[in-house]
């Protein structure tokens, strides 16, 4: 596993990957998939879970983590920082660019509409978002109603959000969800 | 470039070190997919009150389109908005130097123990925490579009379409935005 070949393939396709994931990094982890553990055996299978899993509950940049990790298991850490750098890199670039030509345009008519037109569409898919984790939370109806009683307490009171997750995180360790 | 643009429009711009500080917030308090955005909104609309909510609804549509990250994405057009490139540089060093620094390190400790069953269920206690405060943004970006039937329907649709149908994300995006923009252009033509 020291070849530095393998360092910079690695890194080169998480540039590649990182900059056409539209949609967000966890759309292309099928492709990091098949690159790391089908086409070259690099990390097993249920090593690639364990990443994923661990990333999602650790606070950061997720997507970010779980690439490192598996840059740490392939090459060290100099693999999971070229790893790290490789997946949010490009995209940094990408979007500084756009937003730059967007914010130039910020008081023509087009953009006007555009926006009108976009941010409702956008603002339905993050309440969608919170209703897909919510469907992988929620085991059972204690669970439910923790996600329930978080979002009516951010609607409707000026509560820090950090109370609530550390009553989620209470309950749950206790073994009461 | 644009940059005198910038400043001109939020002249009591906020230092690089409280941008930084920000993102470093909107990290370390994001758990789980999504989590980060409650903080983004948080911190940079209600408690700083550095953006509008508009703004911030419109660099999230933005980020939608754009590959990567998207988290990473709304604090590099944040710190853009409010500093220009520099202000980037410091929303994205916040967001990412101390976190992943433990992140990385608490994540190589815990891959090399079992998967602690207790550590499990309050994992899971916080993740479904983390759903509902989700939502609850969500449902906050659209309050000042609530009168607007247009947005309603779009917005509803965005969500039927992702979260019932379970249609990958940029092909709901791609489906809907140029209706719903039609629709918007349609409106403030008759409006003129």
């Amino acid at each position: 596993m020291s070849d530095p070949s393998i360092l910079a393939a690695l890194t080169a396709r998480l540039a590649l990957l990182s900059s056409i994931s539209f949609g967000g990094f966890p759309t292309v982890l099928p492709d990091v998939r098949h690159f790391v553990v089908v086409a070259h055996g690099w990390v097993t299978d249920q090593e690639f879970t364990n990443y994923f899993a661990l990333a999602q509950s650790i606070p950061g940049p997720n997507m970010i983590l779980m690439m490192s990790f598996v840059g740490w298991k392939v090459w060290g850490l100099p693999g999971a920082l070229a790893s790290a750098v490789a997946t949010f890199g490009p995209p940094c670039t990408i979007y500084f660019a756009s937003y730059s030509l967007w914010d130039r345009f910020r008081d023509a008519r087009w953009q006007e509409t555009v926006r009108r037109g976009l941010v409702p569409v956008t603002i339905g898919l993050v309440i969608a978002s919170g209703t897909v984790m919510a469907r992988a939370a929620d085991v059972d109806w204690q669970a439910a109603a923790v996600t329930i009683a978080a979002a009516t307490l951010m609607l409707s009171t000026r509560l820090n959000p950090l109370w609530m997750l550390l009553a989620g995180g209470t309950l749950g360790g206790l073994g009461l969800l | 470039m644009s940059k005198p643009d910038i400043k001109q429009s939020y002249p009591e711009h906020p230092s690089l070190a409280a941008v930084s500080i920000a993102f470093l917030k909107v990290s370390l308090y994001g758990i789980g997919g999504g989590g980060g955005l409650v903080w983004a909104r948080r911190i940079t609309v209600d408690q700083q009150r550095w953006i509008s909510e508009q703004d911030f609804a419109d660099i999230v549509s933005l980020c939608q389109f754009m590959p990567g990250p998207n988290i990473v994405g709304i604090a590099v057009c944040v710190g853009t908005r409010l500093r220009g490139a520099i202000g980037a540089v410091a929303a994205v060093s916040g967001f990412l130097l101390i976190p992943w620094t433990i992140g990385f390190i608490v994540g190589v400790l815990c891959l090399q123990h079992a998967q602690n069953p207790v550590l499990q269920h309050i994992l899971g206690g916080i993740s479904a925490a983390a759903a509902g405060l989700l939502v609850a943004t969500g449902l906050r970006m659209m309050l000042p579009h609530r009168g607007s039937p247009a947005a309603v329907i779009f917005a509803s649709l965005g969500f039927l379409l992702m979260a019932l149908a379970k249609l990958p994300l940029l092909i709901v995006l791609i489906g809907l935005a140029p209706l719903s923009i039609a629709a918007a252009g349609f409106q403030i033509a008759r409006a003129r």
